[in-house]
């Protein structure tokens, strides 16, 4: 009886130890919470007071006081800091403590009321258990295998991709790596040219007239004598569509009578087509007669130049033999490739960029005059922002991941006219020109300015925070307005001078790719998931929306009134450039698009992913 | 109401000790933003241990493994394996912050074999290697007594369950996958994942990252009523130490002499480690024929186990590689190149900063996915012929009379030698020729007792 007893008190001790050191724990726990809540309500970390102070000190660095100020503060915040660190710190000790007891005194008390380990009764038979075991140890396995192979097949191997892609190198520019090419007499341009015969016979022979191929052929290997000479037109530019985007980069072409209905498949008023040695998303440029577009791939860049009369191939040269270009390419998505740039060409030379930063300037009878390599783009993508040219300056935007950057070389011989550092992030835009009072500024977009600078020392006059992302669209421009915009950024409108601010912004529909292009007092925007909208240019309301099952990488161009745009299926949609958005047309190509059209008079030329065609009626 | 007090205090402290442990791990006061003219002094690398004192600390293992040995199989004291076990918590635990462990100890070896470059310290061997000689030859007195993870969940077994056996062993393939990963992980020089994510060491310290403190908590917490519920589920060592354990000649044994069959023993062990005597009636002709149907067919199945393992093993490489932290960047600077730019990515500012070229990082991301190939093909295999193993275990009935305990998966506790009467009537100093019926009787009596309580 007295042992009874004795466990009976046994008992009750421990059960009123262990509530009391659990009462206790519960009370330090509260403090410690308080403790917690009130450290986060005014955490000295981050006091407000300092923060005001430091900055003003940026401002004031010399003042004494100021300094002596913030270190009272400082000094307060940090007693305060470490007081409740104190406070913590002792807390869990006491709360180890009391747990310690409490974990002791419920142990007794257990093993007192004999009721410790005592398992659940579990009746299992045997055999049953031991099927039951070998089931779900199939099952788990089968799973944990099952899950291993879908994760090891749905494992993107980045490294093995980015190994067979080749070499990405962030060299710089080497600054006096320009190779120029002595003005050669006629018989040693014919001795050059000779050495490429190979390429331009057989390239001559891929042309494949489709309708009335024209008499006037050039021969290839005729020797011509390097142009020395630079001449500067400005109505040149507007009868030869002879940069991206056309005369300044804007949009609009100015010639007439451009065809409607075509068909690649079926040849319908396909005048020819042939099909390009090497692949790249670039549009090509015309001047007079010739047509310029560029290729590339690991073995090769080419620039190529064709009768754009009858598609014959008149030469097509590589790009070697450059100072600083890399023996490995860039490694560039697909696409994107090695020669997205457009070329630019000017009536003496036709000039082109490719993705490893080589710069190349030919005559327009394929003679290389310069070479030079700006250093290989930081770029994942691959370099995509299209030559610009204006009198005697090459305009070069080459926003890399290292730096924004701009340059303007000489187009004579490539020598660096100037070359500007600019506070923006990678982008893949490409300049624009425009005309305000009576000056030629270069418009840039990139992440996240749009900004202008005078072409003739590169100097930033302008710019407005606008853009954020991978700034792939160009911008417009009419009447005093540029327009610029980017997926996830907005539309924005803007007045060329410094100070401006947004004449009006949207962000209903925003392009990924494709330039905006302004006329007539609309603007027109295409998106890459296939919305091509008009808007009023100088309020920004919404005229029309049109939808289309593909999206569009290509720029949308005006010419004869008509807007022209091509999605990424091939079909060019043609409306009407007013407020009505009338459908004209929407003829096919055949084959995938993601260049601009090409105007000249009563003809457009095409490049589809495979070939280039002439449409004309 | 009032008998749940007790239980729903423990919950909160342990809830308290994460809050508290959290907020220890807050962050540092910065140094002030403007010029004090203080020049912050060098960081000095911490002084390492004392050779000496590593060496004591593996003769405190030695010391506690024979110890612990010795009561568990000659002593055969509960009592004393309890306070023992208490004594590595403080030590091994608390004093030595939980480092080093033997349990951590599979990753420095591993790390020795397959990197030559890496000399494993004699400490770190010896505490791998000691425990796994013990239980070669006395069982897992390492998880009784020596090892303060285990201690720290045996001290708060309160009201264990039992769960069904199908449950156990496929919970208990888990250690066999997580050793796996360790061993590979360690071997390519990735990581440390069973230093990383030791739930206890949290605890010991007094501080860590806020994972950590709160596995810890919740380990314990579970282990309330799934006793030592990281030793079952995850112990990679545990592992090792079951496969040598299995060979041990000097056992513990439930009962020194007769077993009476009264299934004390069984209801003691909160680990479900006792093992029944294996009636006829499994062992019928017809039983046994449907068995070595099934045992041929898994012997058969074992080879294509590993094979079919390691194939889908070094299918998993890439995604596994990926645990690697040069991997890791290189392939998140492939993927997302736009990082370079974000300057609160420390890791690649970090790498930036290296001077070390892309191309480098590229290359040596290239080597150890290789081995990680390699690796994952060699793990996959092992994890098959486990799988296959414990298969075949599952049809082989091997003839057992009395109530045993399992030896692989007894961590020799002796909370069945406790339970045991006739051990009881043994330290009692009774007659060894011990009446059978007489206890059986006294058996009835102290369940009759418990059921009352």
């Amino acid at each position: 009886m007295k042992n009874n007893l004795d466990q009976e008190q046994r008992i009750s001790l421990a059960h009123r130890v262990a509530l009391i050191s659990g009462i206790f724990c519960g009370v330090v726990a509260l403090l410690l919470i308080l403790n917690f809540w009130h450290m986060k309500q005014h955490e000295p970390l981050e006091s407000k007071t300092i923060e005001v102070l430091v900055e003003r000190l940026s401002s004031e660095p010399g003042n004494e006081e100021l300094k002596e100020e913030i270190r009272s503060f400082d000094l307060l915040a940090r007693k305060a800091y470490f007081t409740s660190r104190w406070q913590v710190k002792t807390g869990t000790w006491l709360l180890l403590f009391g747990g310690i007891v409490m974990a002791a005194s419920l142990k007794v008390y257990t093993d007192l009321r004999a009721r410790i380990e005592a398992p659940e009764k579990v009746t299992e038979e045997l055999l049953r258990a031991r099927a039951n075991s070998q089931y779900w140890l199939m099952v788990a396995g089968g799973l944990i295998l099952g899950f291993s192979l879908v994760a090891g097949y749905l494992s993107n191997d980045y490294l093995k991709e980015y190994q067979a892609m080749g070499v990405v190198e962030e060299t710089e520019q080497p600054q006096d790596g320009i190779e120029v090419i002595k003005v050669f007499p006629a018989q040693e341009s014919a001795d050059t040219l000779g050495s490429d015969s190979a390429i331009e016979q057989e390239g001559a022979s891929g042309a494949e007239a489709i309708e009335g191929a024209g008499d006037e052929t050039e021969t290839a290997t005729q020797p011509v004598a390097v142009q020395t000479t630079s001449r500067f037109n400005r109505d040149d530019f507007k009868t030869n569509q002879a940069t991206f985007r056309g005369y300044m980069g804007q949009g609009v072409s100015y010639h007439k009578n451009i065809p409607e209905k075509w068909n690649g498949s079926t040849g319908e008023n396909i005048k020819w087509k042939v099909a390009f040695s090497k692949p790249g998303y670039n549009t090509p440029v015309i001047w007079d007669d010739k047509l310029f577009i560029s290729g590339g791939d690991a073995a090769s860049r080419v620039v190529a130049c064709y009768n754009r009369n009858n598609g014959q191939l008149l030469w097509e040269k590589e790009v070697t033999g450059i100072p600083g270009s890399p023996a490995a390419m860039p490694r560039v998505t697909d696409d994107t490739g090695l020669a997205a740039p457009t070329m630019a060409v000017d009536g003496n030379r036709v000039y082109a960029i490719f993705a490893t930063g080589d710069v190349v300037a030919f005559d327009l009878q394929g003679n290389k005059i310069w070479g030079r390599n700006l250093g290989v783009p930081n770029n994942h993508y691959g370099h995509s922002s299209s030559l610009q040219v204006w009198e005697n300056k090459l305009v070069v935007q080459y926003d890399t991941n290292t730096r924004g950057r701009m340059l303007a070389l000489n187009t004579a011989n490539g020598e660096t006219l100037w070359d500007v550092e600019r506070p923006v992030h990678i982008s893949w835009a490409s300049p624009a020109l425009i005309e305000v009072n009576g000056k030629i500024q270069v418009i840039t977009t990139a992440d996240p300015y749009v900004s202008g600078h005078d072409l003739e020392t590169g100097a930033e006059i302008w710019k407005v925070e606008a853009m954020m992302g991978e700034v792939g669209p160009s911008v417009a421009y009419e009447d005093g307005l540029v327009y610029a915009t980017n997926e996830y950024a907005r539309l924005v409108a803007v007045e060329p001078k410094p100070g401006a601010e947004f004449t009006w912004e949207d962000d209903e529909y925003l392009s990924e790719a494709a330039s905006p292009v302004a006329y007539n007092g609309l603007l027109y925007l295409a998106t890459s998931y296939g919305v091509l909208v008009c808007y009023d240019a100088l309020t920004g309301e919404k005229q029309w929306e049109k939808e289309y099952n593909e999206g569009f990488y290509s720029s949308p161009m005006i010419a004869d009134g008509k807007l022209y745009i091509i999605d990424l299926d091939g079909v060019t949609h043609i409306i009407k450039a007013d407020r009505s958005g009338t459908v004209v047309a929407d003829p096919e190509l055949g084959e995938g698009g993601f260049a601009l059209p090409v105007f000249a008079d009563g003809v457009i030329y095409l490049r589809g992913m495979e070939h280039l065609y002439c449409v004309g009626e | 109401m009032l008998k749940k007090i007790p239980n729903l205090a423990l919950i909160l402290i342990l809830f308290a000790l994460l809050t508290g442990s959290f907020l220890q791990a807050q962050q540092r006061f910065p140094k002030p933003e403007f010029d004090t003219g203080y020049v912050q002094p060098d960081p000095t690398t911490p002084e390492p241990r004392a050779m000496a004192l590593e060496y004591f600390d593996v003769l405190v293992l030695l010391a506690v493994l024979s110890l612990a040995s010795w009561l568990a199989v000659k002593k055969r004291s509960r009592r004393g394996l309890l306070w023992l076990s208490v004594f590595s918590l403080i030590y091994f635990g608390f004093y030595r912050d939980g480092c080093i462990c033997s349990i951590g100890a599979i990753q420095n070896v591993a790390l020795s074999i397959f990197d030559p470059g890496y000399a494993i310290s004699i400490t770190a061997l010896l505490f791998f290697i000691l425990p796994l000689l013990f239980a070669l030859f006395f069982g897992r007195t390492f998880c009784a007594a020596a090892c303060p993870l285990g201690a720290i969940q045996d001290l708060v077994v309160i009201n264990p369950v039992s769960i069904p056996s199908w449950i156990r062993k496929t919970l208990g393939f888990i250690p066999v996958i997580y050793l796996a990963l360790s061993v590979l992980f360690a071997a390519t020089g990735s990581d440390f994942i069973i230093c990383r994510y030791d739930p206890f060491v949290g605890i010991f310290r007094m501080d860590g990252p806020f994972l950590m403190i709160f596995l810890g908590i919740t380990f314990l917490l579970l282990g309330m009523f799934y006793a030592r519920p990281y030793c079952r589920v995850f112990c990679p060592y545990g592992v090792l130490l079951s496969w040598m354990s299995k060979f041990s000649k000097w056992h513990l044994s439930i009962t020194p002499s007769e077993c009476i069959k009264c299934k004390l023993c069984k209801d003691s062990c909160p680990f479900d480690a006792i093992e029944v005597p294996v009636e006829q009636a499994y062992r019928t002709p017809e039983v046994s024929r449907k068995n070595l149907k099934r045992f041929i067919l898994y012997i058969g199945l074992i080879p294509v186990l590993i094979l079919l393992g390691g194939w889908i093993g070094s299918k998993s490489h890439i995604f596994l590689s990926r645990v690697h932290p040069d991997v890791y960047l290189a392939e998140l600077m492939i993927s997302q190149p736009e990082l370079k730019e974000d300057e609160e990515n420390l890791d690649i500012q970090a790498f930036l900063e290296s001077g070390d070229t892309f191309e480098q990082l590229v290359d040596q991301a290239a080597v150890i996915r290789e081995k990680f190939r390699k690796g994952s093909l060699v793990m996959g295999g092992f994890i098959g012929l486990a799988l296959g193993i414990t298969l075949m275990n599952q049809v082989v009935f091997r003839r057992r009379e009395d109530y045993e305990p399992h030896k692989g998966d007894c961590f020799s506790c002796g909370r069945c030698m406790d339970y045991c009467p006739i051990d009881s009537q043994k330290s009692k100093g009774e007659s060894q020729k011990l009446n059978v019926e007489s206890l059986k009787l006294k058996v009835e009596n102290q369940k009759s007792v418990k059921s009352k309580g």
